[in-house]
């Protein structure tokens, strides 16, 4: 190859060369993996199963390849999780030799508190949000990797990269530092924990034209298939397992859906669909006229409910 | 030990021309039953990210949600609401709601605010960053425009410019927003008269020439009817210059650009001792390195060269600004991280001793007694002394000497380094010229800076000034290091940990450099 060009020459590759708004997420993301795992003593990767927690688990092996993982991987299991779910957590421990811990609220599983019988507010807390800081405080995690993208809501329009936590994992307005230029301020004042989000820039979309060019294996849920489900209030819900009984009046219905996003199967409305492989489900879901938190129940609970479940500890 | 094989096939002449597009550029041939992605998810081929600086009557809000309604990937349940939504000057929809969201936050009482949105049009990821532009906000717009690529400075074209002009663009200059556009807005409510945008044109200028902006561009527009915002305006037939949308879509995008010296602050150390890889990784903050390259760390002055640039999707011929990869050296220099790699024609400075202009963000004022740490690319250096020397008045532009300074306030600073770190002045390199107060002891971010002089040598030797020195803790704290290579780092940490116990007590602390060491 040429040794050195010309000022005039370098500066024409230079105005001409293209690089893909994917590319500098991906700089991106990674840059901010490798400050957290430098500046914090313990993080941990909040690991939910699903499509961004699929990307963030890629960016953090791209952040410290051909090193291993320099922290492990959380899953707060509500045992309500669909089971193909569970299946594609194991075998993508396996698959990458990652450190994967698994926690339960047990008392709040022996008391019964389930997505159907208990209000979503009740149930997220007792079984998502009670559990996470149960984990966070057992194994003294300093922070926490999580996939949230500003996009998601409004509320998270204006979330840090580093999301500050006081004692008892409170999310304190007043305790959110403003961020200039590529510097992220990891210092811990007492009693402080930190959530951090590598993906805050990224879209809906972007995770999917991501997925599709790194061709990375996602649940199969995301796909089509014919699947028992049921109508309840409105929307689409797949009988998972025995413990989803139905109601007067609902009747069990073999229908093609797929699912926008994934969480315990209660609480996760399908859609109607025929994308049965990743190509057909990112052309769908680049051509998709609704926002994808319309599947999301638990944001329907109440208004300004992620706000709150946020200062609540809530992911 | 150097011998390496590569993860992927590599095309040397592809990698000097788009170095980050590894993956795609392979995917059509790597299978027969590849998927066509430039026709399924056809990746942008650019991203810009804009801050909008104006106040609400202004018509800000409703300019960016004109531009979005008009040219961008809305989805259908934001049109709706939008269209049901209450209906503004004649007819028109609010287009201000698709930027709404920062009422809540008021309430919150949340201090700082930037709120982030993303559209894509069909080619480029917008990123619209939206602060507060009163004067109590000053500290928001400063964070927000640190972000930035471009900036749009809004003027109600009824009332031309003002004083807050003057102060949003001192703001945007001193964070280093190198691209602005004055958008003269509610044209409508002026006749669509070219005198008045004339003169909103001229008198920008009677004070922005002395900013380094690179270029500044008008546009006269009226958000509520759509004029030169996305559509040609057919009432200003005078304008000929392009619509908004245009000119946002003819900028040079994020990072296209590499620019200034080679600068890689090494963020951590990569090892595998499967292939005997240790790799230097981080963002190259600053211009480009090739393999073979001779690159210099500025504190140890040890050099070394590029053996390798590593990244998970395979091996580089070069990095430029804005990669993130791992540089594995042909010699074991034992850099760390808060090393800032260079070549060796065009180095950061060791400093100890900083001039800066500071955005104090914290609502705690400055405290001449505080313990503060100086957060740089991926250092965090202890401060011996902080002096503030003067505060600048954003709107006369002019400066005053002070030795206080408090929330929102634009200070000049003396710093003085508790031991030398790798720096730039901002104008030479913006990431490594840049940097973050913090308090010590809270860890809060206190104030974000940008250096005009970075010097080498020590402030004017200060009898008082407490020498910390490896010799001192070798014989206590630091009993457990023996070998200086591998021990350097940790004792830059505790130093650094006893130098804010000793500074809290009020002693003026300096920690021995590696160079000091080594005489």
């Amino acid at each position: 190859m040429r040794a050195a060009q010309s000022p005039e020459a370098e500066r024409s590759t230079r105005m001409t060369q293209a690089i893909s708004h994917l590319d500098l997420l991906e700089a991106e993301s990674i840059h901010i993996f490798r400050e957290a795992a430098a500046q914090f003593r313990k993080p941990v990767l909040l690991y939910s199963i699903g499509k961004d927690s699929t990307v963030l688990l890629h960016l953090a092996r791209k952040a410290f390849w051909p090193g291993k993982l320099p922290f492990p991987l959380l899953h707060i299991d509500t045992r309500w999780k669909f089971r193909d779910m569970i299946e594609f957590r194991d075998k993508t421990a396996r698959d990458f030799d990652l450190d994967l811990i698994v926690h339960t609220n047990e008392d709040g599983a022996a008391k019964g508190i389930n997505p159907i019988d208990y209000a979503p507010s009740v149930y997220t807390d007792v079984m998502k949000t009670v559990p996470l800081k149960q984990a966070l405080d057992k194994y003294a995690f300093d922070a926490a990797f999580g996939g949230a993208r500003r996009d998601e809501e409004a509320s998270r329009a204006k979330e840090r990269v580093f999301s500050f936590r006081a004692e008892g994992h409170r999310w304190d307005p007043r305790r959110q530092r403003p961020e200039m230029w590529r510097l992220l301020n990891g210092r811990l004042g007492a009693g402080e924990t930190v959530r951090v989000f590598p993906l805050s820039n990224w879209t809906e979309r972007d995770v999917w034209r991501y997925i599709l060019r790194e061709k990375l294996d996602v649940v199969p849920l995301y796909f089509a298939a014919e699947r028992p489900t049921i109508i309840r209030n409105g929307q689409l819900l797949m009988k998972d397992d025995d413990r989803l009984t139905l109601k007067p009046g609902e009747e069990l219905v073999n229908r093609r859906v797929r699912f926008r996003t994934l969480g315990c199967y209660p609480l996760t409305a399908a859609v109607e669909s025929d994308a049965a492989d990743i190509e057909s489900v990112v052309a769908e879901t680049l051509g998709a006229r609704t926002s994808e938190r319309q599947g999301r129940l638990i944001d329907h609970d109440q208004a300004g409910a992620m706000e709150k479940k946020k200062q609540e500890g809530y992911f | 030990m150097t011998a390496h094989s590569n993860a992927l096939p590599k095309s040397k002449a592809k990698a000097a021309k788009a170095p980050l597009k590894v993956v795609s550029d392979e995917t059509s041939t790597a299978s027969s039953t590849a998927v066509d992605l430039s026709k399924i998810a056809p990746e942008l081929s650019g991203m810009l990210r804009i801050l909008t600086c104006g106040s609400v009557d202004d018509g800000k809000s409703t300019l960016i949600g004109r531009l979005l309604w008009d040219a961008t990937d809305l989805y259908d349940d934001q049109r709706e609401t939008i269209e049901r939504g209450k209906k503004v000057d004649g007819g028109n929809p609010d287009f201000s709601l698709l930027m709404d969201g920062l009422v809540a936050e008021r309430e919150q009482g949340i201090t700082i605010d930037i709120a982030w949105r993303y559209f894509d049009t069909a080619t480029r990821r917008f990123v619209v960053i939206d602060s507060p532009g009163h004067e109590q906000y000053t500290r928001n717009m400063a964070s927000g425009a640190s972000h930035a690529d471009v900036a749009i400075l809004l003027i109600d074209a009824r009332h031309g410019i003002k004083k807050q002009t003057r102060r949003h663009a001192a703001i945007l200059d001193l964070v280093g927003v190198k691209r602005v556009i004055l958008v003269a807005n509610k044209m409508d409510l002026v006749d669509w008269s070219e005198s008045a945008f004339r003169k909103i044109e001229a008198d920008f200028e009677t004070f922005s020439w002395r900013f380094g902006f690179w270029e500044v561009t008008s546009i006269p527009a009226a958000a509520v009817s759509g004029d030169n915002v996305a559509r040609r305006s057919e009432t200003m037939p005078w304008y000929t210059g392009p619509t908004l949308l245009e000119h946002l879509e003819a900028l040079p995008s994020r990072v296209t650009e590499p620019t200034g010296p080679f600068r890689f602050p090494v963020q951590t150390v990569l090892r595998d001792s499967r292939n005997d890889f240790r790799g230097l990784a981080g963002t190259v903050s600053g211009g480009s390195v090739r393999v073979g390259e001779t690159v210099v760390d500025a504190l140890s002055k040890r050099s070394a060269k590029v053996l390798r640039i590593a990244t998970m999707s395979g091996d580089l011929e070069q990095a430029s600004q804005g990669q993130a990869v791992a540089i594995q050296l042909d010699t074991d220099i034992d850099v760390a991280r808060g090393a800032v790699l260079s070549k060796a024609d065009a180095r950061p400075v060791t400093a100890r001793v900083l001039e800066a202009r500071l955005v104090w963000l914290s609502e705690t004022p400055y405290d001449p007694r505080g313990s503060y740490l100086l957060r740089t690319a991926t250092d965090l250096t202890p401060v011996s002394n902080l002096k503030i020397r003067a505060l600048l008045d954003l709107e006369t532009l002019e400066t005053h000497p002070a030795d206080a300074c408090s929330t929102n306030d634009i200070a000049l600073a003396d710093i003085a380094l508790g031991r030398p770190a790798a720096i730039d002045t901002f104008g030479d390199a913006p990431e490594t010229g840049s940097f973050m107060l913090v308090d010590a002891i809270t860890g809060a971010s206190i104030a974000g800076g940008v250096v005009s002089v970075a010097k080498a040598e020590a402030a004017a030797a200060d009898e008082n000034t407490f020498l910390l020195t490896r010799s001192m803790l070798a014989r206590g704290l630091n009993s457990d290091l023996r070998d200086k290579a591998q021990s350097e780092a940790e004792f830059r940490r505790r130093a650094n940990e006893v130098a804010l116990i000793l500074r809290a007590a009020g002693v003026n602390v300096a920690i021995e450099s590696a160079d000091d060491y080594s005489i």
